[in-house]
């Protein structure tokens, strides 16, 4: 069995990875934020463990996990002053953050290299932990999603005056899903980096964000099955079919066109929604289109 | 010294503006953002080279530029924008970004395929290099013309909006769609003029770039959109002499912090002033009445 995959490892690897930047990405858009700010996250905590193991001698372990503090950290931060903003502010707000970190990281030279980027990181990450942080992340999302958190996020989405006169404070958990996107896009920062052997600013800035975004949006961006769904048509679909691989930019832009135009809420969500709705019509309980979606 | 830079920097403003009016009027009557705006500059400029390389000469190629990037741009309206306007406002602002990335996405492989991934340029002496000096400025061929075809383009927009009735009616659907609507204001012929229109500014803006710059390339209109953003919330987003305005800061900003600062930071003290801005004063230099909020109100 082994042998069946060890040629398509690294695709694996590019799933999983892949996968914590959207669940990273999905947990800010289910509290009903606008922010892209994830890639700018990931760089904190991919050079933070870098550096650390690379040129300080931490343990990798430790190099990423101060890594997913600092991602938590800068969460935290740039949480603040994006309350403020609504919809497409907060858009471009976290799109200058992302590239304000691409650009210091081109400047602090002797730290992370500049334009040259990053090398010699040793590969600590195997594919097995990967796997194991991208279960956690969505086991530890269900987890939180199925409780009294996830309700708030749905409310505060949906209509934040209608949450707010209901006693949940939308601050509150604004700060809350910022934390969480900034510690997961850390964290699997911080994996990349075990994985990659190096690191490079670009590797950070719009083409990632984009990658990130079309995955939430094409899996679902409600559901913590909805990324990993995204991120695996995403990453297989140019290896499935080979001649189109040269053609990799275009498809993804012809997917998001195609489901924003067809299925605007993600392929899983859909899914999910239609076999709920049928489950409720079968049992006469079908609830009102408007309340349904 | 520092006359010079600001003369550079007001050229290079004029081509910002031109940019960035065509993105905020969009915006202004959408409430949508076209992220698709950097590649429409690309392509403009890919058929301003185009027809320059058939042997036709620039006052030729400019128009035809102009003309084709507003059909891109229609496209984009038509591929990306029209089906999502069944959704919600509120679900539209996320699809329609998502929607325009990945039409953008969709040119950027045209022009990459076009070009073969080359770095093109404009054929020597396209425009005269000559110079002339005023007051001890030393002002190019190319730069008049870009100051000219900026100031050109901005007066034929100010005549539409304010001065045609087709500008009254985009006027009108910018400030109530609906009411618009029952006094017999067609959206669609609207949304389509309005695209054309923001499209050509944008195939301007984009063959000025790439003789200012003599690089072509398919990637060259990410970073051009990027920088573009401080313009735009700086004039306020929607706000038409708001990105004319902004544009021109833009511009000055840039020249002057290319001759003074590492020039590894410049992109850093643009995308930090951007941030500023969004969290100082997010509606801008000129805040409409009518626009919606920037800030949340719970």
């Amino acid at each position: 069995m082994m042998n069946f995959f060890a040629p398509h490892l690294p695709l694996l690897d590019l799933i999983f990875v892949g996968t914590g930047y959207a669940l990273s990405q999905a947990i800010v858009f289910r509290a009903g934020t606008f922010s892209v700010a994830t890639s700018g996250f990931a760089a904190v905590g991919a050079y933070a463990a870098a550096i650390l193991t690379v040129k300080h001698g931490f343990h990798p372990a430790a190099g990423v996990a101060v890594g997913t503090l600092l991602g938590l950290l800068c969460g935290l931060l740039l949480s603040v002053p994006l309350a403020r903003l609504r919809g497409v502010y907060q858009a471009i707000a976290s799109l200058a953050f992302v590239e304000i970190v691409v650009a210091f990281i081109l400047f602090f030279e002797e730290l992370t290299g500049g334009p040259l980027g990053f090398h010699n990181i040793p590969r600590a990450a195997t594919t097995w932990t990967l796997f194991l942080a991208m279960l956690a992340t969505m086991a530890l999302l269900i987890l939180l999603g199925k409780g009294g958190i996830g309700r708030a996020f749905d409310a505060i989405r949906q209509d934040p005056p209608v949450a707010a006169s209901l006693g949940v404070n939308p601050t509150k958990y604004h700060v809350l899903s910022f934390a969480l996107s900034g510690a997961i896009a850390g964290l699997f920062g911080g994996l990349d980096a075990m994985r990659n052997f190096s690191l490079t600013a670009e590797q950070f800035g719009f083409a990632i964000l984009i990658g990130t975004l079309s995955a939430v949006v094409l899996g679902g961006r409600r559901s913590v099955m909805g990324p990993l769904v995204g991120t695996t048509i995403l990453v297989l679909l140019p290896e499935i079919f080979r001649p189109l691989a040269d053609y990799r930019q275009a498809i993804y832009g012809l997917l998001l066109v195609v489901v924003m135009a067809f299925l605007p809420f993600g392929v899983y969500d859909t899914i999910i929604m239609k076999l709920h709705n049928r489950r409720l019509a079968r049992a006469g309980m079908l609830l009102p289109p408007k309340a349904a979606s | 010294m520092i006359a010079q830079q600001v003369l550079n920097g007001l050229v290079l403003g004029g081509v910002y503006a031109l940019f960035a009016l065509g993105f905020t009027l969009i915006f202004g009557i959408h409430r949508i953002m076209n992220m698709a705006h950097g590649a429409v500059f690309m392509s403009g400029a890919f058929i301003g080279l185009y027809t320059v390389r058939l042997g036709f000469p620039l006052w030729v190629a400019l128009p035809v530029a102009m003309v084709g990037a507003g059909f891109v741009s229609i496209l984009i309206e038509v591929v990306a924008f029209k089906p999502l306007r069944k959704l919600a406002l509120a679900d539209a602002e996320l699809a329609s970004i998502i929607s325009s990335i990945g039409a953008g996405l969709i040119i950027l492989s045209i022009g990459q395929y076009v070009s073969k991934t080359e770095t093109m340029r404009f054929p020597f002496g396209t425009v005269p290099i000559d110079a002339v000096v005023v007051f001890g400025l030393r002002v190019t061929a190319l730069q008049l013309l870009m100051l000219g075809v900026a100031i050109a383009s901005v007066a034929v927009l100010a005549l539409y909006l304010y001065r045609t009735p087709q500008g009254r009616q985009v006027r009108a659907v910018a400030g109530n769609y609906r009411a618009a609507q029952l006094l017999g204001v067609n959206p669609n012929a609207i949304f389509y003029q309005t695209f054309f229109v923001s499209g050509a500014l944008a195939g301007a803006a984009g063959v000025m770039v790439g003789l200012a710059f003599n690089a072509i390339q398919f990637l060259m209109g990410e970073p051009f959109l990027l920088k573009a953003f401080v313009a735009i919330i700086l004039g306020g987003l929607g706000s038409v002499p708001g990105a004319l305005v902004g544009g021109l800061v833009l511009g000055l900003l840039q020249s002057l912090s290319v001759a003074y600062l590492p020039a590894l930071l410049v992109d850093a003290v643009i995308f930090l002033l951007l941030f500023a801005i969004l969290m100082v004063r997010p509606d801008g230099l000129f805040a409409q009445s009518t626009m919606e909020s920037p800030t949340k109100r719970v």
